[in-house]
């Protein structure tokens, strides 16, 4: 069984329970007062010691809105013209995302490991086992998506553990608990998927035909990857939530190098040889 | 990330905006979250381009000296320099990779596994392995030069050791640590690194032979040591070594293609066009390439050495610099830029 989850950023409110819940749950330490002036996000990004982080995306001309500037409307959909056929820009929309580890099928970060520290676990979450980790840090430039990170004065690398001591008593992970518009999901990554699909439909249908699914091997999840178990309904372009769209594998190509390596060898080892030639 | 002012915004389209999606601003083309870095870089100092630069030399100076044991070169001083630079090339190395550690006490869990897809465990375990077959061919040597005392047990039991055949072992081995450091750096989401998958291991291996001849040519040269063959030989191998690397760099650059911009940057230039491409291809060619002298090699060596050092600098940096930058990761990782898992060899 694959647990993974599910992050319907079209019900996100932006109230960063799930960055507490977080904090709170793993005993992660503060990263500091910084007002960084970019929208409400004092976050900035995932790290070592931020396993969520829910990036603020202000959105005005997005969406040209002609009509009531009831917001309870706008959120229904219900739109009325205005006399002249007026345009409303002022009014902006916000784009919200709960960022977290996107759990790899084929985690890149787990292949790069040397030590054997970063497993697969019972849930087939990606797991760094701390007690082994040696801070060697080559999983950090590995991963596509600047997941995981090295914590100073600790050495070691951590990410999002998809709440592993939760899951083994039974409980869904802490973000998920505590969102209030369960605006993020947990359960098996089949079971998501199925809704995911659905709620994506229920968007096209309502006329958002830009909702799409961030994750799958067509995008977000490709390039070897085969896919996230933590999937992303999004609304706009991949880039806009600092997200790639068609990331790869790294590892996909070591073969290739190493070959191409043996073969400059060979090459190599013939030049020198040929310069013994009287 | 293109810096808008607030008067640029004004002027543009007489409202001012407070946000960042580009499509409120007419003058920005970039997509991305503030300009922030959609990955991480390697947190990597000082030490690891240096482990690069000398673990290059050890692998590039075990090629030399065994090739000229097949081809039954026999040259004393050449066997005996080549056998205790690999030695204290093998004996740095460790030590500058376990400083760099987040947690060096527990460097040994390098050993716990070995895995093929990962090229910092296939290191991890190459270092091991040429730096126990160079310790053992060390020892003959030591023996041999009667650095161990006068015919006691050990030297009887050390002179044992088939330093001839540990040598050819150790090759493969040697040139697994050279060019690897390239393969290990490339098997990132580093877009410039990652581009140029192909060369990056040749391309090491190249200047870790060119550094390592480098040295061979600068100690023979400075004791006033080797046969005189050995001499030429080293010459004419330089001067190859020399061009086939600026080969493979300027193969590079056309793989990593607009990738390829941090190198060129206020930075990394002086580094990579001074220091390498200027200081430690261009001038020790004119300089081997031209009349023979003594000091003219000895400056050649020099400048290569100097040269190789740069070079591994220059990457380094260079990484960094391209996985700060939002623009580069996300043209990389969109359509076919990046190295697809179908793409052959």
């Amino acid at each position: 069984m694959a647990t993974g989850f599910l992050t319907d950023t079209t019900v996100c409110i932006g109230c960063k329970a799930c960055e507490v819940a977080c904090k709170q749950w793993n005993q992660l330490p503060a990263d500091g007062y910084e007002l960084t002036g970019d929208s409400y996000d004092n976050t900035k990004q995932l790290s070592g010691t931020t396993w969520r982080h829910v990036a603020f995306i202000e959105n005005p001309k997005k969406r040209r809105l002609t009509g009531d500037v009831d917001l309870v409307a706008l959120a229904e959909d219900v739109t009325e013209q205005l006399p002249g056929g007026a345009e409303l820009d002022a009014l902006g929309r916000w784009a919200f995302m709960s960022d977290v580890c996107k759990h790899c099928v084929e985690a890149p970060c787990q292949q790069a490991c040397p030590t054997g520290s970063i497993i697969r676990n019972e849930f087939d979450n990606v797991y760094i086992q701390p007690d082994i980790c040696n801070g060697c840090g080559y999983c950090v430039p590995a991963c596509p998506y600047g997941v995981i990170t090295q914590v100073p004065h600790d050495g070691r690398a951590f990410k999002c553990t998809l709440c592993y001591d939760r899951q083994k008593d039974g409980l869904e992970p802490a973000c998920a608990k505590a969102c209030p518009t369960n605006s993020i999901m947990f359960g098996e990554v089949e079971e998501l998927k199925q809704i995911a699909e659905e709620r994506v439909q229920e968007l096209h249908d309502k006329g958002y035909s830009q909702a799409y699914v961030w994750g799958t091997p067509e995008v977000g999840g490709t390039g070897g990857i085969e896919g996230n178990h933590s999937k992303f309904i999004l609304m706009d372009e991949p880039e806009v939530y600092n997200l790639p769209r068609h990331p790869y594998l790294p590892q996909e190509k070591v073969k290739g190098g190493t070959i191409a390596s043996m073969v400059a060898g060979a090459v190599l080892g013939a030049v020198v040889a040929l310069a013994f030639r009287d | 990330m293109s810096e808008i002012t607030r008067d640029q915004v004004q002027r543009s389209n007489g409202k001012v905006e407070t946000s960042h999606h580009p499509e409120t601003d007419p003058e920005r083309k970039d997509k991305n979250y503030y300009g922030i870095p959609p990955i991480k870089h390697a947190h990597w100092t000082w030490q690891i381009p240096v482990y690069f630069w000398i673990g290059g030399i050890g692998a590039g100076v075990q090629l030399f000296s065994t090739i000229a044991q097949i081809l039954g070169h026999k040259d004393d001083d050449l066997t005996r320099v080549s056998r205790y630079t690999v030695l204290a090339t093998m004996m740095i190395s460790p030590v500058l990779l376990i400083w760099d550690l987040g947690r060096p006490e527990r460097f040994y869990n390098m050993l716990r596994i070995l895995k093929l897809r990962s090229p910092m465990s296939t290191q991890s375990w190459s270092v091991f392995a040429f730096g126990n077959l160079s310790g053992l061919i060390s020892a003959r040597q030591a023996a041999e030069d009667g650095l161990l005392g006068d015919d006691n047990v050990l030297v009887r039991l050390v002179k044992l050791i088939p330093a001839r055949f540990l040598s050819i072992l150790a090759l493969p081995v040697g040139l697994n640590v050279g060019s690897n450091t390239g393969n290990l750096i490339s098997a990132t989401s580093v877009p410039m690194w990652a581009r140029n998958w192909l060369f990056m291991g040749p391309t090491f291996l190249a200047s870790g032979l060119s550094t390592a001849l480098s040295w061979l040519s600068l100690v023979l040269h400075l004791t006033r040591s080797g046969e005189e063959k050995t001499l030429r030989v080293l010459h004419r191998a330089e001067k190859a070594a020399l061009v086939i690397e600026a080969g493979l760099i300027a193969a590079s650059l056309v793989r990593m293609s607009k990738w390829s911009k941090p190198l060129f940057s206020r930075e990394v230039a002086p580094l990579f066009v001074g220091g390498t491409l200027l200081g430690g291809i261009a001038a020790p060619m004119a300089l081997l390439f031209g009349k023979q002298s003594r000091s003219k090699s000895l400056l050649a060596s020099v400048l290569a050495l100097a040269g190789g050092l740069a070079f591994r600098f220059a990457i380094i940096k260079g990484g960094r610099i391209s996985a700060d930058d939002p623009e580069a990761y996300f043209t990389f990782a969109s359509e076919e830029n990046a190295p697809q898992p179908e793409d052959k060899v």
